[in-house]
């Protein structure tokens, strides 16, 4: 029998779940070697029981558990715990998982200022009851999953690499060590930096000044052709072997989907000091709480204070 | 001893001018208040914003960072990029639930220890007026 892995997905839109069928063909040594034994996305397995006979939620024993996503209500909360009781080695897969993820923006306001705004003070929908009935009740805010649980590894990103997966589950498999990097987006980007900027901060979207068809190497950093780039204060990995970020390859500045460099950095201070030591305005960033925290907002973002 | 509230303030000051600048203060007798504790960095340019930050979240109730006077700087423009970064630390403070007037900027060159004993008179008296920083016991 091969190892038995537990998946289970919280609040979170299941991108990291495609990424792992976008593994291809590595993944069928994989899949000879693990049985799956619990995964919602891919399995009918009840949680509580096949025909619901049970009281707890209760997911099978397992040697490696995954879990994307944040927890956003008590229901997550719960197969949190569960998860990690029956599970050997937990690994947190995704951004929203390791460190809020987008759902965490939502960090900036109250529960209920949400619900209010939801179900009664949009302008497209008609005002209703906040639903309350058999639903999981909402937690005081969006949580990392190490927030809750002990956490054994974290595999960011939004979504996370396919190599990125292979290389943990492989390393499992084997019994050997696997850490994910902990450079910067910037340690491999191979763009030009002169730790200047050549004008003032541009739209996010405009388009940088590069020469068609010659290589990557021979472009200006985007922060300092005036592009806002969260590179600096991000996780790299993303451009998995290859190196060159994603984003950066495809001519767009870095989002900072791989989350902050580490659990305790504050993505916001290191983007600020980045931006203004390299000479553009920081007043210029609009709403600059929520765009450097936008993977990250579990533990770092809150309702601002009422004055 | 009178039970007027006693701030903490994190100075940082260069190498060149203001830790100079302090110094002079010191040798000179000249009498200021105590509540500051200095850290010499070798230019005020090498001040990252999270260095400030995260003296605040320690509980500094203040942070002072002295720099050598424009055009004076060792290293011909680190304090200028000081200036820039200090503008992104008055900005961010509100962010972190702090007041702008907790943070300063203040240039003293290597002559003007009364100046320095001045500006920490000033800044104590400003920092004793917002009282204890929220993060102080947490």
């Amino acid at each position: 029998m091969g190892v038995r892995v537990n998946e289970e997905w919280f609040s979170i839109c299941g991108g990291c779940e495609v990424t792992i069928l976008d593994i291809g063909e590595p993944l069928l040594d994989i899949l000879a070697k693990i049985d799956i034994v619990h995964m919602p996305v891919l399995m009918d397995h009840k949680l509580f029981g096949q025909t619901g006979e049970k009281t707890e939620m209760e997911v099978p024993e397992a040697d490696v558990g995954l879990i994307s996503g944040g927890i956003r209500n008590e229901e997550n909360r719960t197969l949190a715990k569960e998860m990690r009781k029956k599970c050997k080695f937990l690994i947190a897969l995704g951004s929203c998982a390791c460190s809020g993820g987008v759902p965490a923006l939502a960090n900036l306001s109250t529960t209920q200022e949400l619900l209010e705004k939801v179900y009664r003070g949009s302008k497209t929908t008609d005002a209703n009851g906040i639903p309350n009935q058999q639903i999981p009740a909402l937690t005081d805010r969006v949580y990392a999953l190490s927030e809750v649980v002990p956490v054994d590894m974290k595999l960011p990103g939004c979504p996370t690499t396919p190599e990125m997966v292979v290389g943990a589950l492989t390393a499992l498999l084997e019994g050997k060590p696997f850490s994910p990097p902990s450079k910067s987006v910037c340690d491999e980007c191979p763009t030009i930096r002169e730790k200047k900027a050549t004008g003032t901060l541009k739209r996010r979207l405009d388009a940088p000044e590069f020469t068609p068809g010659r290589p990557l190497s021979e472009m200006r950093c985007l922060m300092e052709q005036g592009i806002l780039c969260d590179g600096p204060a991000t996780r790299s990995g993303c451009g998995g072997s290859a190196g060159t970020p994603r984003c950066i390859r495809a001519y767009m500045p870095c989002e900072g989907c791989f989350g902050p460099l580490s659990d305790t950095a504050n993505p916001m201070v290191d983007m600020m000091g980045a931006l203004s030591s390299i000479g553009l305005d920081p007043k210029q960033i609009p709403d600059r709480s929520a765009t450097f925290n936008r993977f990250a907002g579990a533990g770092r973002l809150r309702p601002a204070p009422r004055r | 001893m009178n039970d007027t509230f006693e701030p903490l303030i994190i100075a940082l000051c260069c190498n060149w001018c203001s830790f100079a600048g302090a110094d002079l203060a010191g040798v000179s007798r000249i009498q200021y208040p105590p509540s500051i504790r200095i850290i010499r960095v070798m230019c005020s340019g090498m001040v990252h914003p999270n260095l400030v930050i995260e003296a605040f979240t320690q509980g500094a109730d203040g942070v002072l960072m002295c720099g050598c006077h424009p055009g004076d700087c060792h290293y011909q423009e680190g304090n200028l990029k000081a200036e820039k970064r200090a503008e992104a630390i008055r900005m961010m403070l509100p962010d972190f639930g702090l007041e702008e007037e907790r943070f300063r900027l203040e240039w003293v060159s290597a002559a003007e220890g009364a100046r320095f004993a001045q500006v920490v008179r000033e800044f104590t008296e400003q920092v004793q007026k917002l009282g204890a920083s929220p993060y102080r016991n947490s």
